[in-house]
């Protein structure tokens, strides 16, 4: 599975895992990591560890999800990015709405 | 059994024995039968009833049935009509004459009905499919002709929207793919009023149509505000604010915009999401790069929205050498990115700026190893006072009234200097005036130059010699913003008035500030530097009015324009 | 006799298949047959031979003359070999093995007419 998905222990955190090309393709099954869940978490990680590439689509996903966790008031980090997907995500100063790390 | 679906079968057997009897096993499966003796009866049956599927002896008089086979083939056409060939032959070289002429299947001697149904089952889900990709492989065709005519009219819209600009000035040279449009990339340039270069690179996240139609409204707001004199500041947040507005979520733009002044001699800049552009020297070194510091236009919501642009001295002659990306990102078989580096080092290379995007584009095809034909280059050297074009000034009325005879007042106070440039609706009430039309440019000018003096200089209390050279440029800009941003207190008052003459008219222009003033005729003493980074802009003013002067101790400015 | 030259199982799937159609089939089997006989009598060389042998072998296996169609087939085999051997002795079996399949065949058509 190239999106994974995990639940904290107290179910209040939801991380969602991008493996390989996080690109168009990736649209649907992203989208279902955080619109399929039964609860709503109170923040999302996104770990970015397996992540060879990001593109313009990958980061409107990110603000899809953003956006449905709550716009301004979301809490959604973005972390283990290697430094190739950092380099994309400075040029769009995501970390303007991102905690990325 | 009867079959799944009744279909029309062709039985072309010369012995009437064995002829009677497949028709028999046939029609008693359910499907409707025509027979034929020969091969040349069967080709003639074909083409009047045209059946879905043939059983076809191989040996028979008057035309054998390889060469019925062949024919029947051949009026088929596109469509699949099996043709199961009737054979007691067993050589291995007479069976693959029955492939060769056309056939799908044998069927022995003695018939089994068994058999014969299972394999006329297995030919008609065959011909079936062959019938339905060919009927999606139509739509298919019809759908993407559809999508053409869509693209075309589509790019036609915007070519009439996008034709007022002036990429094709002298000082700009571009290279823009033929599918830039569909892959949203966006360069528009035009002229303000007041003889400054506006310029906008984008790039809009997807491809085809969604990109396309996003930058409509865009470049409608860029040669709108342009041509109304409007500043970087006000015409950003008013294309975030539209495509915040018009775009889905996860759809946004990122964008480079610049304007340029040959008054001041400088660049100022906005890059959000763009990659790094690059100031470069008149022999092509790289002075300073032009790094994105923004989010892209259409993601943050207006009253988070960060207007804040970068001011950069650029001397004529200077250049800029703007980027899409794919240029630092094209990669390698093995996936090396061709990277900064590497683009400094053709940068560093390049003798003739003629030649510059060949070598780009040459260094790019031998690292990736194939030409891209989807990125967008754009050099704009520092232009010269001569070479400015005015934009067209777009009037609302019908030209039937002209005030002649009226007074205005416009004070801005503390907050609202802080983000709110008054010069472009003062002018277009300006225009109102018919008398003034041929000057718009020149009004233009004047009003932006006193107001900026006013604001900087009075106001914020900025020495204007800061400016002299490259550092003290950048200090002294924020500086400003440092200032603008802590200001509480003051003001900068314009006031108009109109009044007729015998044969025209008068317009007086009085631009007030609440700084400390200056001594005026110290600085009316020294040398016009004309060339210089810095000065109050006096002798441009005096150019440009009637006649122009201070009063009050350097608080006042004003001017006077007669026709 | 009748287990040599008839198979009784491909004569009931006839009957079955051909339903009212049985007594046709049979009538134009006796005449078509015929009309093969003197066509391998009346061929002119060795080819012509083969595939009258060939034509005459798959009707009659279709039906059930299994000793006629055999026959057939080893006409239809040595026919591609020369000299011509046997030919004569072969040809005069089939005419032999035709005069038992005719009568029984006779016999069927009697019987489907009056049942």
């Amino acid at each position: 599975m190239a999106v994974e998905t995990d639940f904290s222990q107290d179910g209040k955190k939801l991380t969602i895992k991008v493996k390989g090309r996080f690109d168009f393709g990736k649209h649907q099954e992203f989208r279902d990591a955080y619109e399929r869940q039964a609860a709503k978490p109170d923040s999302v990680v996104v770990d970015l560890k397996d992540t060879t590439y990001l593109d313009s689509s990958a980061l409107g996903m990110l603000l899809l999800l953003r956006d449905h966790a709550g716009g301004d008031d979301s809490d959604v980090r973005v972390v283990h990015a290697s430094s190739d997907v950092r380099k994309i995500l400075a040029i769009s100063n995501f970390e303007k709405l991102f905690d990325i790390s | 059994m009867p079959a799944e679906q009744p279909l029309t079968v062709l039985v072309a057997e010369d012995g009437a024995t064995d002829r009677l009897l497949l028709a028999q096993i046939v029609r008693r499966q359910g499907h409707h039968v025509y027979t034929a003796e020969n091969g040349e009866q069967a080709v003639a049956l074909f083409a009047e009833k045209r059946p879905q599927l043939v059983l076809l002896d191989a040996l028979m008089p008057v035309m054998d049935g390889f060469e019925a086979a062949r024919r029947i083939k051949a009026l088929a056409g596109e469509a699949l009509v099996p043709i199961i060939f009737l054979t007691s032959l067993n050589e291995e070289e007479a069976l693959v004459r029955c492939l060769e002429a056309g056939g799908d299947d044998f069927m022995a001697k003695p018939y089994s009905a068994v058999i014969l149904a299972a394999k006329i089952r297995a030919m008609d889900r065959l011909r079936r499919l062959q019938a339905t990709v060919l009927e999606q492989r139509d739509l298919i065709t019809r759908h993407h002709h559809h999508l053409l005519t869509e693209q075309r009219v589509a790019k036609a819209v915007f070519d009439k929207v996008a034709h007022s600009g002036c990429i094709t000035a002298p000082n700009i040279r571009y290279l823009q793919s033929p599918y830039a449009l569909f892959n949203g990339d966006l360069l528009l340039a035009a002229f303000t009023p007041a003889g400054n270069m506006h310029v906008l690179l984008g790039d809009f996240t997807g491809h085809g149509l969604p990109a396309a139609v996003g930058a409509m409204p865009l470049a409608e707001v860029f040669y709108g505000m342009t041509a109304k004199g409007y500043g970087l500041a006000q015409m950003l947040r008013e294309m975030n604010a539209k495509l915040k507005r018009i775009l889905p979520v996860d759809m946004f733009c990122c964008a480079q915009l610049l304007s340029l002044s040959v008054q001041r001699g400088t660049v100022e800049i906005w890059n959000g999401g763009m990659p790094d552009g690059y100031r470069l020297s008149a022999d092509g070194e790289v002075l300073s790069s032009l790094p994105s510091r923004h989010l892209p236009l259409g993601i943050l919501p207006p009253e988070r929205f960060d207007d804040s642009t970068e001011v950069l001295p650029l001397a004529a002659g200077e250049r800029l050498l703007l980027l899409s990306d794919g240029v630092v990102d094209t990669a390698d078989e093995q996936e090396c990115l061709f990277g900064v580096e590497r683009l400094r080092a053709v940068l560093a290379a390049n003798r003739e700026p003629v030649h510059l995007f060949d070598e780009v584009m040459q260094a790019l095809e031998r690292f990736g190893g194939r030409p891209r034909d989807d990125i967008s280059l754009c050099d704009i050297r520092m232009f010269t006072a001569e070479e400015r074009v005015p934009a067209p000034t777009i009037y609302s009325d019908s030209g039937r009234s002209s005030p002649l005879d009226w007074s205005l007042g416009f004070a801005l106070n503390g907050e609202s200097l802080k983000r709110f440039n008054p010069v472009p609706y003062l002018v277009q009430l300006l225009q109102e005036i018919h008398g003034l039309r041929p000057r718009t440019g020149a009004l233009h000018s004047v009003l932006s130059e006193l107001y900026s003096n006013a604001l900087e200089h009075g106001v914020l209390g900025l020495d204007s010699r800061l400016k002299r050279d490259v550092h003290g440029f950048a200090d002294y800009y924020q500086e400003r913003g440092r200032r603008l941003a802590a200001l509480v207190e003051g003001f900068v008052r314009i006031d108009l008035k109109v009044e007729p003459l015998a044969a025209g008219g008068r317009l007086i222009i009085e631009v007030r500030d609440s700084g400390a003033g200056f001594d005026v005729q110290q600085v009316l003493s020294r040398p016009s530097r004309e060339d210089g980074l810095s000065g109050r802009g006096l002798n441009l003013v005096q150019r440009l009015g009637s006649s122009a002067g201070w009063r009050e101790g350097g608080r006042c400015a004003w001017v006077q324009f007669d026709w | 006799m009748t287990d040599m030259h008839i198979d009784h199982k491909v004569l009931s799937d006839l009957q079955e298949v051909m339903e009212d159609g049985y007594l046709q089939l049979l009538e134009t089997f006796l005449e078509d047959s015929e009309r093969r006989l003197s066509q391998l009598h009346g061929a002119r060389n060795a080819d012509e031979l083969g595939m009258a042998a060939h034509s005459f072998k798959g009707s009659s296996s279709n039906m059930g003359a299994v000793g006629l169609a055999q026959l057939c087939h080893q006409l239809e085999e040595r026919v591609k070999e020369r000299p011509l051997y046997g030919i004569e002795d072969l040809i005069n079996r089939i005419d032999q093995e035709y005069l038992e399949v005719q009568r029984f065949y006779r016999g069927e058509r009697e019987r489907v007419s009056a049942g």
